[in-house]
C-alpha cells in the first residue's frame, strides 16, 4: 500500500473520538462514592469521626493520602498526552512522602519505646492491608481505561500514576473508618498498602497503555 | 520553516473541528518530513521498510489526534509520538534505534527525500481483517472511493461505512501491535 493510500483512507475516516478531559476527577466521582459507600455501609465510619477530621495528627492521614492521590491523578492527566511526558516534575510526590516519613519519624521520637512495637502493628492492620486494595480497584480501573484512550509514551509511568492515584484516594476514604490514630500505624500499613497497588498498577501500565 | 509549522497548527486545529480537507492536507504536508525522520534513522531497513514504519506512524497520529491539547503548538506533539512510534517499530523488528528530541529540529529542513515506494506490511494487516472491512479500506484507499460511493458499492448506508472504518483502522492498529510483538 502507498502512503498515499493510506492517507486518503485515514482522511476518509472522520469519526471524532472525544478530547481528553480536563481533569481525571470528575471521571472518578463514582467509583470512589462507590467506596465512600462500601466503607460506610461495609465497616461503618468511625463513631468520632468529627473530631477525628479536626485533630491534625488523625487528619493528616487523610490530607497525605487525598493529597498523594490528586497530584497523582493530576501528573497522570499530563502523561495522558504523548508530549506530556517531557520536562514532567514528580517532587510534588515526593515532598508528600518526605513529609509522610518526616510524620513517622515524629511519631517515632515522641511515642514511648516501650509503646512503638504496639502503635506499628495496632489491631486492624489485616484490615487495612486488604481493604484499601479492594477500594483502589475501581478507580485505578477507571484510570487505566482513560489512560489508554490517551497516547502515553511512558506506559510504565502512567500505571504507576494511576496506581498511586487510585490507592491514595481510596486510603483517604478507608481513613474515614479507620480509628489507628498513630503515624507509626497509619504511614506503615496505608503506605504499603499503597505500595502494593502501585507495583500491580506500574507492571499492568507497563504492557497495557502501550499503542 | 516557521511558516510551515504554523500552518500545521491550522490545520490540524481545522481537522480537529472537523475540516476533513484540511485534514488530509495535514497528513499529506507532515508525511514527507517524517518520512525523511525515519529514512536518516533507519537506512538498514531499506525503503519499503521505511515506508513501513512511516506508515506506523501515521496511522497513530491519526488514531491519536484527540489527544493533541488544542491551541497548543503540534510540533511537541507530532514529535512525541513519532519518536515513540518510531522507537517502538525498530524494537519490533529488532533494532535498536536513539531518536533525541534535538534531531527533529535539525531534519526537519532536510524532508521530502526521494520518492515514497510501496510498502508491504500496511496490505497485509489489511488481509487480516475481516471481509468487509477490507473491502472499504481498500476501496476508499487504494481505488479513491468517496464513504458515499463505497456505501453505495456495498450496499451500506454512508454512516456505517465510516464507522467500519474508523473501527478497521483501529483495528490495524491493534493488529500490527500483535503481529510485530
Amino acid at each position: 500500500m502507498k502512503t498515499d493510500d493510506l492517507i486518503r483512507a485515514l482522511a476518509a475516516d472522520t469519526v471524532r473520538q472525544p478530547a481528553l478531559p480536563g481533569s481525571l476527577v470528575p471521571a472518578l466521582i463514582p467509583s470512589l462514592a462507590l467506596a465512600v459507600l462500601a466503607v460506610w455501609l461495609g465497616l461503618g465510619f468511625r463513631a468520632d469521626l468529627g473530631a477525628a477530621l479536626v485533630a491534625p495528627v488523625s487528619a493528616a492521614r487523610i490530607l497525605l493520602t487525598g493529597g498523594l492521590g490528586l497530584v497523582a491523578a493530576r501528573l497522570a492527566l499530563r502523561l495522558a498526552r504523548p508530549d506530556g511526558a517531557e520536562g514532567m516534575r514528580l517532587w510534588p510526590l515526593a515532598a508528600i512522602a518526605a513529609a509522610a516519613i518526616a510524620l513517622l519519624g515524629w511519631a517515632w521520637a515522641t511515642t514511648p519505646a516501650e509503646a512503638r512495637g504496639m502503635a506499628i502493628v495496632g489491631k486492624t492492620m489485616t484490615t487495612c492491608l486488604v481493604t484499601i486494595p479492594l477500594l483502589s480497584v475501581l478507580p485505578v480501573a477507571t484510570l487505566h481505561v482513560l489512560l489508554r484512550r490517551g497516547a502515553t509514551t511512558a506506559p510504565a509511568l502512567a500505571g504507576l500514576l494511576a496506581g498511586l492515584a487510585g490507592s491514595g484516594l481510596s486510603a483517604a476514604i478507608y481513613a474515614l473508618h479507620c480509628t489507628e490514630d498513630s503515624p507509626l500505624f497509619y504511614v506503615t500499613w496505608y503506605g504499603l498498602a499503597i505500595a502494593g497497588v502501585t507495583l500491580i498498577s506500574t507492571l499492568v501500565g507497563s504492557r497495557s497503555l502501550r499503542w | 520553516m516557521t511558516d510551515q509549522i504554523d500552518a500545521w497548527d491550522q490545520l490540524l486545529a481545522a481537522a480537529n473541528a472537523g475540516d476533513a480537507r484540511a485534514y488530509a492536507r495535514f497528513l499529506e504536508a507532515v508525511a514527507p518530513v517524517l518520512r525523511g525522520i525515519v529514512r536518516a534513522r533507519g537506512g538498514s531497513l531499506g525503503e519499503a521498510g521505511c515506508e513501513d514504519v512511516l506508515q506506523e506512524v501515521l496511522l497513530a497520529i491519526h488514531l491519536k489526534r484527540h489527544t493533541c491539547l488544542p491551541g497548543a503548538p503540534v510540533r511537541p506533539w507530532l514529535y512525541a509520538i513519532t519518536r515513540y512510534k518510531v522507537v517502538d517499530a525498530f524494537r519490533a523488528r529488532g533494532k535498536h534505534v536513539d531518536l533525541p528530541i534535538e534531531d527533529f529540529s535539525d531534519l526537519l529542513a532536510a524532508s521530502a527525500g526521494p520518492d515514497p515506494t510501496e510498502a508491504t506490511d500496511m496490505a497485509k494487516m489489511i488481509g487480516m481483517l475481516d471481509g468487509r472491512s477490507a473491502e472499504i479500506v481498500r476501496k476508499i484507499g487504494l481505488e479513491g472511493f468517496s464513504v458515499a460511493e463505497t456505501g453505495r458499492a456495498l450496499t451500506m448506508s454512508e454512516g456505517a461505512v465510516r464507522v467500519a472504518l474508523h473501527r478497521a483502522l483501529k483495528s490495524l492498529a491493534a493488529l500490527r501491535e500483535r503481529h510485530l510483538e
